[in-house]
């Protein structure tokens, strides 16, 4: 067996391997091809289906249907209800992702070692050995200007005037060509997602991969993690098939993601009350600007344009970000004639962003559904400096040449043009009257030296387990402020690379 | 349920200002394979907007009717207010009706042309058997 798909009802279907990989994301296609490198066998259990590029929706609907997790209904329970969104499929969030590539910040390790005692320096160099890697794998590089379309070139533009010291970002993307279709996934082969590259290599170097496959529990043999159960789900039909069960020789690395890897481990049985805990974020939203040309944000790469210089001081990330039309319209405020007539405008409008590195805290929890619950929302310094990024994204526009912006706010004008927009800078207070989303999502099963506050030592090893690691986004002990992908596969290839010790890094 | 959510998402994009409208991009068949594809929580998510969409025009316009035996005007100030009101779970359920709406929408290749993008090839729905 390389790839084996849903199994309809009947006996249980059984596997064994070296290692097992849970999820085939950004971490777990990462640590799943450094084992295979090594020579270990390799079994790798995703929950979702295996999509080709010509199995790609293109619509918004066929994505979220096809390729999220639960289709995108996971939402933050705090006092605004934010989604959460991930995928689900071969590939995990970096089908899906716009494959922003960013090394992590020194400064970033610095932080660890202080607040966790992990992330020493011989670390920080091993993670930035292992980027140096992945930037020539897979494919890094800016994108062409051909392929930036006008959102793009307005940001650069703006950027000038404003001196946001911004750039023109760095992806995982091999001739990129700017269709601006990166959220529902690149039918033309030029996004660099795990599905394409390491989890094939993975099966090319003898691995398998068991998809349609949710794990439910991990396996153990006293406190050595043996293997792993679950059932099948049909990805269609949500039907569950044949249940399944895989056996691990040496060991079994969860890397289901910050919201799913928390829950397998409860599932599991680790009851300690740092499983779940330290849940972090980089809350984002847009504010559009309304331009006189057309500005058709929907031709171009879907992000081509960044700024980290705020990243420090307040702790925002400024991006371009183009979604799909119906998306877009679908964040105009209004309903009815009135909303026609702004959606009249769409082809004038550009979507800029901020993301934040929230100091808000949260904790995964399991819901009755089984499903992860996330508990989080963003308190009142944080609200700040969340709006203060709005303002700075309207103050960009202003600097492109922006008519007004659209900002969003509820209890704000529909519209402001540059003498109001320091309504932005002083607009409400309660998360309620934005809408934002989750899309970086950080810890759950965090490491850290204390067993007492962290799930993971510092090589991603279980506290107080034999067997088993844990390498995705659930193993970052604080949010870092720029793309997580990049620190998140460099940090699970340091996590195979010390599961194929067998012990902790020297 | 399916009339009264198409009821509400009419509503909320009606054919104005030489654009069609959602009730002419679909969206009886679309409502129908939503039903059919997606999870009991949207579903149900859907069905919570819409009751609450019918029943709040006292709330909005001060007329104690259901949304659907309002006057076309009428209906308009309803659609517009409810998206702008106070009550945040109010509001959150009608977002849900608006998103849904405007994937009905946007997807039509009619609407796509006036905004001068290509049409969405078909969604294949298909995914790798064993190999
Ligand atoms: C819209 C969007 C855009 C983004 N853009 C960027 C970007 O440009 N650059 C960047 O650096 N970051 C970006 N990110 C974030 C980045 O994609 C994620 O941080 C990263 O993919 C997380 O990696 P992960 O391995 O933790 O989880 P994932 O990549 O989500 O992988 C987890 C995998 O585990 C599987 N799984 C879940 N539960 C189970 C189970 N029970 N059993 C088996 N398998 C399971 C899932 O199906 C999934 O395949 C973006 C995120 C989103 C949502
Ligand atoms: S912008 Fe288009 S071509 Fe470029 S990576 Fe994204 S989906 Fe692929």
């Amino acid at each position: 067996m390389s790839h084996m798909s849903f199994q309809p009802r009947g006996a249980e279907v059984t596997a064994d391997a070296d290692y097992i990989v849970i999820g085939s994301g950004a971490g777990g296609a990462a640590a799943a091809v450094t084992l295979a490198r090594a020579g270990a066998g390799v079994l790798i259990v995703e929950a979702g289906p295996w999509r080709d590029p010509e199995d790609y929706a293109s619509s918004t609907y066929g994505a979220l249907r096809d390729m999220m997790d639960d289709w995108g209904s996971t939402i933050t329970m705090g006092r605004a209800l934010w989604p959460v969104v991930q995928a689900r499929l071969v590939g995990g969030t970096t089908v899906i992702n716009s494959a922003i590539c960013v090394r992590t910040p020194a400064d970033i390790f610095e932080e660890w070692q202080q607040g966790h005692g992990v992330g020493a320096p011989a670390y920080a160099e091993r993670i930035w050995a292992w980027q140096d890697m992945l930037e020539s794998e897979l494919c890094v590089a800016e994108t062409g200007p051909e392929a930036m379309g006008r959102s793009n070139q307005l940001a650069l533009k703006g950027d000038a005037a404003a001196g946001y010291d911004g750039h023109v970002i760095k992806r995982y993307a091999k001739g990129c060509v700017g269709s601006g279709q990166c959220l529902q996934g690149c039918r033309s082969m030029k996004k660099q997602s795990t599905n394409l590259n390491y989890v094939p290599e993975t099966l090319m170097r003898g691995g398998s991969i068991l998809s349609c496959a949710p794990v439910d529990k991990i396996l153990f043999d006293g406190s050595k993690a043996i293997g792993v159960t679950g059932r099948f789900l049909h990805p269609q039909t949500r039907a569950k098939g044949a249940p399944f069960s895989a056996r691990a020789k040496l060991g079994v690395i969860v890397a289901a993601s910050a919201t799913w890897s928390p829950v397998i481990l409860r599932q599991s049985g680790l009851t300690h009350k740092a499983v779940g805990a330290g849940f972090r974020s980089h809350p984002g939203t847009g504010v559009f600007g309304v331009y006189d040309e057309p500005v058709d944000m929907n031709t171009g790469v879907t992000q081509g344009w960044a700024s980290t210089r705020f990243r420090k001081d307040p702790g925002l990330k400024l991006e371009t970000l183009s979604i799909p039309m119906e998306m877009a319209i679908s964040r105009l405020a209004g309903g009815g004639r009135a909303l026609m007539e702004r959606i009249a405008g769409y082809r004038h409008i550009a979507m800029w962003v901020h993301a934040l590195r929230a100091r808000s805290v949260g904790r995964v929890d399991v819901g009755w559904t089984g499903r992860p619950v996330v508990r989080f929302g963003l308190d009142e310094a944080d609200m700040r400096r969340f709006r203060e990024g709005m303002w700075r994204v309207a103050q960009l526009h202003f600097a492109a040449g922006a008519r007004e912006v659209i900002p969003g706010i509820v209890g704000l004008p529909y519209s402001l043009g540059p003498k109001e927009v320091d309504a932005i800078a002083t607009g409400p207070l309660d998360p309620r009257n934005y809408v934002a989303i989750l899309s970086h999502l950080f810890g759950g099963c965090t490491m850290g030296a204390d067993p007492s506050r962290s799930v993971c030592d510092g090589d991603g090893r279980v506290h107080g387990r034999d067997r088993l690691w844990v390498a995705d986004a659930s193993l970052m002990p604080d949010n870092i402020g720029v793309n997580p992908q990049h620190t998140i596969m460099a940090m699970a290839m340091e996590v195979a690379t010390g599961a194929l010790r067998g012990g902790p890094c020297p | 349920m399916v009339p009264l959510i198409r009821s509400a998402m009419c509503d909320l994009l009606p054919a104005a200002g030489g654009l069609p409208g959602v009730h002419d991009t679909g969206i009886t068949a679309f409502l129908t394979q939503l039903r059919r594809e997606t999870t009991s929580l949207t579903w149900v998510g859907l069905c919570l907007g819409a009751v609450l969409y019918a029943l709040t025009p006292v709330l909005t316009i001060g007329v104690p009717l259901p949304s659907f035996m309002l006057s076309p005007e009428r209906r308009d100030r309803h659609a517009n207010g409810i998206t702008n009101t106070q009550i945040y779970l109010l509001r959150q359920a009608v977002v849900l009706l608006k998103m849904y709406a405007c994937m009905c929408w946007g997807q039509d290749a009619n609407v796509r042309r006036h905004f001068q993008i290509a049409p969405y090839p078909a969604d294949p729905g298909t995914f790798r058997a064993s190999s």
